[in-house]
């Protein structure tokens, strides 16, 4: 095995974030490369429907300000405040320089993008392109690509970090349609992987999400960052968790239960069915928990907003609720319920993406920059992959372009080679499927919306059973194995943080938050096979911790 | 346990199905027929994931979102292509069919379900697919000031999620496979419809060289499988109703596009007679004198004297008129594809104004007012 290529930066992950941060890259003079294992118009950031979070004040008056507290209030408290101000303040900029490059946003009356009212937000801030934004932005990230001509290493599944004298200098991949693997040398190298929803068995994510940045960094020694924080999103559809998008409840669809009662008036009376993801998450599991349910689920109403209406900005939301639900919302409510959406823990970086490892970078979802603390907003998600994305690729092409060398020692590559080939090898063993859906289907179970010590502790015993368990042939396993480690970061840091915060949510013994001893970011890092945990304070600005209502 | 019937309580089913094995590395291909169960509610893709879990791990196929947004999964059913992930199984098992799925046509197969997209992204790459900035970029640096209207001029092309499901279908494709094809070119009409491209002109130029827009034969296939309702066929026609309002009209496609309107408005009829000369020049239409004869004689096309003019002329002209009053030129004046009639109907059953994107702005629909 030879280095296949060098660059000055390589983008390991080619959505929102990994294709931002690789434009600013190549813009900056860097010669840039994305390796992704699907085509970079696959990536699940096109499935982001709802919109994006900018402070533009196009549906009413709105200043980076006001987003930036609705985003720490938003996170409970555990959001790093320099890092959510800077999101707030670039991100107008960056969504007219969308705009500029062709964004296909809806429009208001007066011919600028349209914004739609999100959940916890002050104010109406979601930018949207029908429901359908994350599409429309991948597509236009990939014709800037197309337009600077920029190298994809599509197809190749990154396996492996390279690392020499302290420095990340590359990545090896298994090229998926050709076979073999393949090393590429990088001066930087940004992870942009995205999240790891696969670890739950009803999840809105794609089964590309497993993870594998936050897994390849963890096992080079780098830190993740608030690996419990695994947001539900409350309205996906069974049996798999297709994503309803936030954007009918910011059109004004209501939440019932099998009563017809709008429940949300007894969980948060003001901001009703537009409070934050986790108190809904919370609420509608109370409710089926507590039998006014309808077949363990929760129903979204929006009839009343009218066919037109629906038609014109819920058009792919129907279409999804009528293919996989077998309802059209014109004329029923979808049943909906909470299902694993978004990991706001990720790899632990600064304001420019940087990891405690030279050389290595971090953004978008597999990052923890960290702008979501303990809960997101929707619509943050999509700006954090474009301002970090950017923010990462700037900084990593400065770094490339001021360092000469590239090095990958060829020791590094006869390891990836043997290992790869032992795995191979293997004729006996069980096949993954087994060990990935019982991770999945225990995960919902022990590590779910509410949380138990002694579930989170069963889990905990349940995964290093199927580690030891796992073994196995090439892609799904190599995937599987980066969701095993992952999964094991998210149980203990869980169990670590004995208070209710966000998306970790302990009603059962430690019901409130803690700011006294845990307001602050749990750190794990892999040493010696095993996870080893460690804590981080919160950078705090302007805003002091207050009680969290809607 | 498969992880769906882990999940819910589901009733199942038993599927049978069969697939198109192929080995590039050996050129072997074998249609397989599997029989596994599955929850009632597993769509093709389900039923492939358990097929590879549990039957034969070797089977190939792509796949990723599993919520038709991704354009992953684009395959044949029964000689179709489909999204895998949006077709559901129930009815089709019901049916007793036992559908016969392969890879996707147009595109070379490398293995199994999983072509090659390489020609797929280097037509897309031809069309010049990213925005042209020229004018009106707003002094205050925000954005471009557009109606909702004009933007939605380009609604259906900018759904598009580049599956190829439309190539694989594509009848001019196969004949010709230089053809721009349906895929990219509805990426075109995504720019050329766009307010903000400055690139109009010299797209339509571009577009309109061979194996571009006038090599389609309107078999309306990609219309017909397309899964996101894009509608590629209108997004030609619109290019080519763009091409001539703008006078590149050097195309015999486009001379006979033209000569359609003229004959309509002038005789009622399609003056066939001069339909050659009119398209491919007079040279050309002296070498076919014989074979224009010859069809002549066997009555297959009317003699060119004396003009034959229908009856209710007038109301041809009347269209004609009623079209260039009411602005329609260019893209305006396509009228959509089934998708966007079915729609236009459902929303008349249901007594809801007409405000939807597939209609053109500041037009009513052809028949709204009934």
């Amino acid at each position: 095995m030879a280095v296949e290529a060098k660059h000055d930066v390589v983008v390991i992950g080619a959505g929102c974030a990994g294709m931002r941060a690789a434009i600013e890259a190549h813009d900056a003079g860097a010669d840039v490369a994305l390796v992704s294992k699907i085509h970079p118009t696959r990536s699940h950031s096109g499935a982001a429907e709802g919109g994006i979070n900018a402070a533009l004040g196009n549906a009413s008056e709105d200043d980076p300000e006001t987003h930036a507290y609705d985003t720490v209030k938003g996170s409970d408290y555990l959001g790093d405040q320099e890092a959510i101000e800077i999101l707030c303040q670039e991100a107008p900029g960056d969504v007219y320089q969308l705009e500029h490059w062709g964004a296909v946003f809806s429009r208001t009356e007066d011919g600028r993008i349209a914004q739609r009212p999100f959940g916890a937000a002050g104010a109406p801030r979601t930018a949207y392109a029908a429901d359908i934004t994350g599409h429309v932005l991948v597509q236009v990230l990939y014709e800037q690509l197309s337009r600077r001509e920029l190298k994809v290493y599509d197809e190749y599944f990154a396996w492996r970090l390279v690392v020499d004298e302290d420095r990340c200098q590359g990545v090896i991949c298994w090229d998926l349609l050709d076979g073999g693997l393949k090393t590429i040398g990088a001066k930087t190298v940004i992870i942009a992987t995205g999240g790891a929803g696969r670890l739950y068995v009803g999840t809105t994510n794609a089964y590309a999400c497993t993870g594998d940045g936050m897994a390849m960094a963890l096992r080079v020694g780098v830190a993740l960052e608030d690996m419990e924080m695994m947001q539900f999103h409350p309205t996906t559809l069974a049996p798999t968790g297709v994503l309803i998008t936030e954007g009918t409840r910011g059109e004004g669809a209501y939440l019932l239960n099998s009563e017809g009662e709008r429940f949300l008036k007894r969980y948060a009376p003001n901001a009703m069915e537009l409070a934050s993801r986790d108190v809904i998450s919370r609420a509608e599991q109370t409710e089926i928990d507590e039998g006014r349910g309808v077949e363990g689920n929760v129903l979204l109403d929006m009839r009343h907003l009218g066919a037109e209406r629906i038609l014109e900005r819920l058009h792919g939301t129907r279409e999804l609720a009528m293919t996989f639900a077998g309802v059209d919302p014109i004329y029923e409510p979808i049943p909906v319920r909470p299902g694993a959406h978004y990991h706001m823990g990720g790899v632990d970086t600064d304001v420019w993406g940087r990891t405690e490892l030279e050389g290595l970078y971090a953004a978008g979802e597999a990052a923890c920059v960290s702008v979501h603390g303990a809960n997101r907003l929707g619509g943050n998600a999509l700006m954090e992959t474009i301002t970090y994305g950017k923010r990462a690729g700037a900084h990593a092409a400065e770094w490339a372009l001021t360092h000469t060398t590239v090095a990958v020692p060829e020791s590094v590559e006869r390891d990836a080679e043997r290992e790869l080939k032992q795995l191979l090898a293997r004729t006996e063993g069980e096949r993954p499927w087994r060990i990935r859906d019982e991770l999945a289907a225990t995960m919902h179970e022990n590590f779910g919306v509410f949380r138990r010590e002694e579930q989170m502790a069963r889990q905990g015993e349940l995964i290093a059973g199927l580690r030891e368990r796992y073994e196995n042939v090439v892609v799904q396993a190599l995937e599987l194995g980066f969701l095993l480690e992952l999964a094991t970061c998210m149980v203990v840091a869980g169990r670590a943080r004995k208070e209710s915060r966000g998306a970790h949510s302990r009603p059962y013994d430690f019901p409130e938050r803690d700011d006294v001893n845990f307001l602050k970011h749990t750190l794990v890092r892999w040493r010696d096979g095993a996870p080893e945990l460690d804590w981080k304070p919160v950078t705090m600005t302007k805003w002091q911790p207050q009680e969290r209502t809607y | 346990m498969s992880e769906a019937i882990l999940y819910t309580d589901s009733p199942t089913m038993d599927v049978r199905l069969k697939i198109w094995r192929f080995d590039s590395t050996t050129g072997d291909r074998e249609l397989k027929e599997y029989e596994v169960e599955a929850p009632e509610w597993a769509t093709l893709l389900d039923v492939l994931d358990i097929i590879k879990d549990r039957v034969d791990g070797s089977l190939a196929y792509r796949k990723s979102c599993r919520m038709m947004i991704c354009g992953s999964c684009g395959m044949r059913m029964d000689g179709g292509a489909v999204l895998a992930c949006k077709t559901r199984m129930a009815d089709i098992v019901a049916s007793g069919r036992v559908p016969t799925i392969s890879a996707m046509g147009n595109l070379p197969i490398v293995k199994d379900l999983v072509v090659d997209m390489t020609p797929f992204w280097s037509k897309f790459r031809a069309i010049g697919p990213w925005l042209r900035p020229g004018y009106d970029r707003p002094d205050d640096g925000k954005e471009y000031r557009i109606s909702q209207e004009r933007m939605n001029v380009i609604h259906k092309e900018s759904l598009c999620i580049n599956c190829g499901c439309c190539v694989s279908e594509c009848n001019a494709m196969e004949s010709d496979p230089e053809f721009l094809g349906p895929q990219a070119l509805a990426k075109g009409m995504r720019f050329v419809g766009d307010p903000r491209d400055a690139g109009t002109v010299e797209r339509l130029e571009d577009y309109n060289d061979s194996h571009g827009i006038w090599d389609c034969t309107r078999c309306y296939y990609c219309n017909e499988r397309c899964p996101k309702g894009v509608d590629p066929r209108d997004a030609i026609a619109k290019l080519g109703a763009e091409s001539i309002k703008h006078g590149i009209d050097r195309d015999m496609g486009a001379k006979h596009a033209k000569w359609f309107v003229k004959s309509a408005m002038t005789t009622g009829w399609l003056r066939e007679a001069e339909l050659v000369p009119k398209t491919q020049g007079i040279v050309s239409a002296i070498k076919q004198t014989g074979f224009a004869l010859e069809l002549a004689r066997h009555g297959k096309v009317p003699p060119p004297f004396p003009p034959h003019v229908a009856e209710r002329v007038k109301e041809a002209r009347l269209l004609y008129d009623l079209v260039k009053e009411q602005g329609r030129d260019g893209a305006l004046g396509i009228v959509q594809g089934e998708h966007a009639l079915a729609r236009i109907e459902f929303l008349e059953e249901h007594g809801a104004r007409l405000n939807a994107p597939e209609i053109q702005p500041g037009v009513e629909p052809p028949h709204a007012e009934g």
